[in-house]
């Protein structure tokens, strides 16, 4: 089967990167930023908005420096009146979501319409089991394990983490902070269970769902780990 | 084609190097041509469980650096003639072990008719073990009814599935779960772990459970493999394994606590 190129929709996270007239230097700002995070500035996909008031020369400037800190521009949003700026530096230009569309012309029909949703990650399969000394995170995603999971194995994602068999190993499920990420799990032993940055060991899990096929979420104050059993 | 099994734990002392010469003896004696590599450079021993320490002249990591022919580092068994040795260099450290040279020693095995290579890995999880089990297209995973050696015997096949040439062209290494120093008698008191449990942990076919045995140490101290002791319990309960291994069903043997008279009790005999 041969595979043809096509044109799909899809959202990506973008850091933007809003710059008031009214700031101090841009460049001393940035290199502190960079210090204090280094690997983050040089991952991460950025949009400059620079304010209505910047000139042209201001903006070009600001673009040099960010390539000089090694930052990923991709493009420039804001004030209509700087696509012009966007195009003669070879910059893309991204018009903001807050745009007011007139009801009755063509752009707010199809804005309307439902349209797939290309955010949703598909979840990570892994076919178990997983053994000790093995690490598995699922980035932005949910998590699924068919089969065991080992003792000394460690198991995370950003979304919910589902395992269809024993777990023995340490899980963890809304790892990025996500309150309403939950653990699923068939056969209930694990070593440690965490949940968007809270958790708790294997002698702090009620006895009797020791071994259980139980579920695990938080509760209303994302404060305190939720058991429950499963049917 | 030559199949590589490779004998492995993780942990140490389990009984790695005597089940290698015994899964390498049985599998000659099974009419295959078959060598057996010490991957344990620095610290070789199964020259002396094989019983041909005397004759080491050359070594594996003589063969990897050039400095011999395989040919000359070849030790034949003098009991099967269809059983070679390689033994481990004892003055190298597993630096020495270079994957190329590795590879390159076994292709030459392959080529020269040998239907099994045995390659019997050192403990832990550096650079001598991963070698090991890097070329292989089966793994016996030895390990002892206890926890630690368990847990250990999980990070390796971990390890196994990952970093091994098969895994990383996207394959399977076969997995085998060897049962060693099993006393069922200590089994049913509750201080070792059953055979159900380990298996339960590591989810791995068992190809045999190899009772707790005096026959061992004597084999290991006179060089025989304790295989070739064929009135052993330990000996009979190898071939059980070597012969599950080729594809054969047998039952397990050894498994259950013998029911002791008062007499025996009293006296303590039995063994």
């Amino acid at each position: 089967m041969t595979s043809m190129p096509r044109i799909r929709a899809n959202r990506y996270s973008v850091m933007t990167l809003e710059w008031p007239k009214d700031s101090g230097p841009l460049d001393s700002w940035l290199r502190l930023q960079c210090d204090k995070a280094p690997a983050l500035m040089q991952e991460i996909a950025i949009v400059l908005k620079p304010a209505m008031e910047h000139t042209a020369s201001e903006i070009s400037e600001a673009v040099d420096l960010l390539d000089q800190l090694g930052i990923g521009l991709i493009g420039l949003t804001g004030d209509p009146q700087h696509r012009t700026v966007a195009d003669e530096l070879g910059l893309a230009w991204l018009s903001s979501n807050n745009v007011t569309v007139d009801p009755d012309t063509p752009e707010a029909v199809s804005a309307r319409s439902p349209v797939p949703d290309e955010t949703r990650n598909s979840a990570l399969v892994i076919e178990g089991p997983v053994r000790s000394g093995v690490q598995i995170y699922a980035k932005d995603r949910d998590l699924v394990i068919i089969g065991q999971v080992s003792e000394g194995a460690e198991i995370m994602a950003d979304g919910h983490v589902h395992v269809y068999g024993r777990l023995r190993g340490r899980v963890a499920a809304g790892v990025s902070g996500q309150a309403d990420a939950e653990i699923f799990c068939l056969t209930f032993e694990p070593e440690l269970v965490s949940l968007a940055g809270m958790y708790c060991g294997s002698d702090q899990i009620p006895e009797e769902l020791w071994s259980a096929r139980v579920r695990v979420g938080l509760d209303g104050t994302a404060q305190k780990l939720t058991f429950a059993l499963m049917g | 084609m030559a199949t590589v099994v490779t004998v492995t734990s993780g942990k140490g002392g389990v009984g790695k190097t005597t089940s290698s010469a015994a899964l390498a003896a049985g599998l000659a004696k099974a009419g295959h041509r078959t060598v057996v590599i010490d991957f344990d450079v620095g610290l070789r021993n199964l020259d002396l469980i094989m019983g041909v320490e005397r004759r080491v002249v050359f070594d594996f990591v003589n063969v990897i650096s050039g400095e011999a022919t395989l040919n000359q580092a070849l030790i034949q068994d003098k009991r099967m003639e269809n059983l070679s040795i390689l033994a481990a260099s004892q003055t190298k450290d597993k630096d020495a072990l270079s994957e190329e040279g590795v590879g390159q020693v076994l292709d030459q095995l392959a080529d020269m008719g040998f239907e099994y290579i045995v390659c019997d890995s050192p403990a832990g999880i550096e650079r001598g073990a991963t070698m090991a089990l890097h070329f292989a297209d089966h793994a016996v995973i030895v390990t002892n009814p206890e926890v630690s050696s368990v847990r250990d015997s999980d990070r390796i096949l971990g390890i196994l599935q990952s970093k091994s040439k098969r895994a990383k062209e996207g394959g399977k290494v076969q997995e085998h779960l060897l049962i060693t120093r099993y006393d069922p008698v200590r089994v049913d008191q509750g201080e070792m772990l059953s055979k159900e449990d380990v298996c339960d942990i590591l989810a791995v076919k068992l190809i045999g459970v190899i009772p707790e045995s005096k026959a061992v140490l004597k084999a290991s101290n006179t060089g025989v493999p304790v295989i070739l002791d064929e009135d052993s319990d330990a000996g009979k309960a190898y071939s059980d394994a070597v012969a599950r291994f080729l594809g054969d069903d047998r039952p397990l043997r050894f498994v259950t606590a013998k029911k002791q008279g008062l007499l025996s009790r009293i006296l303590g005999g039995g063994d």
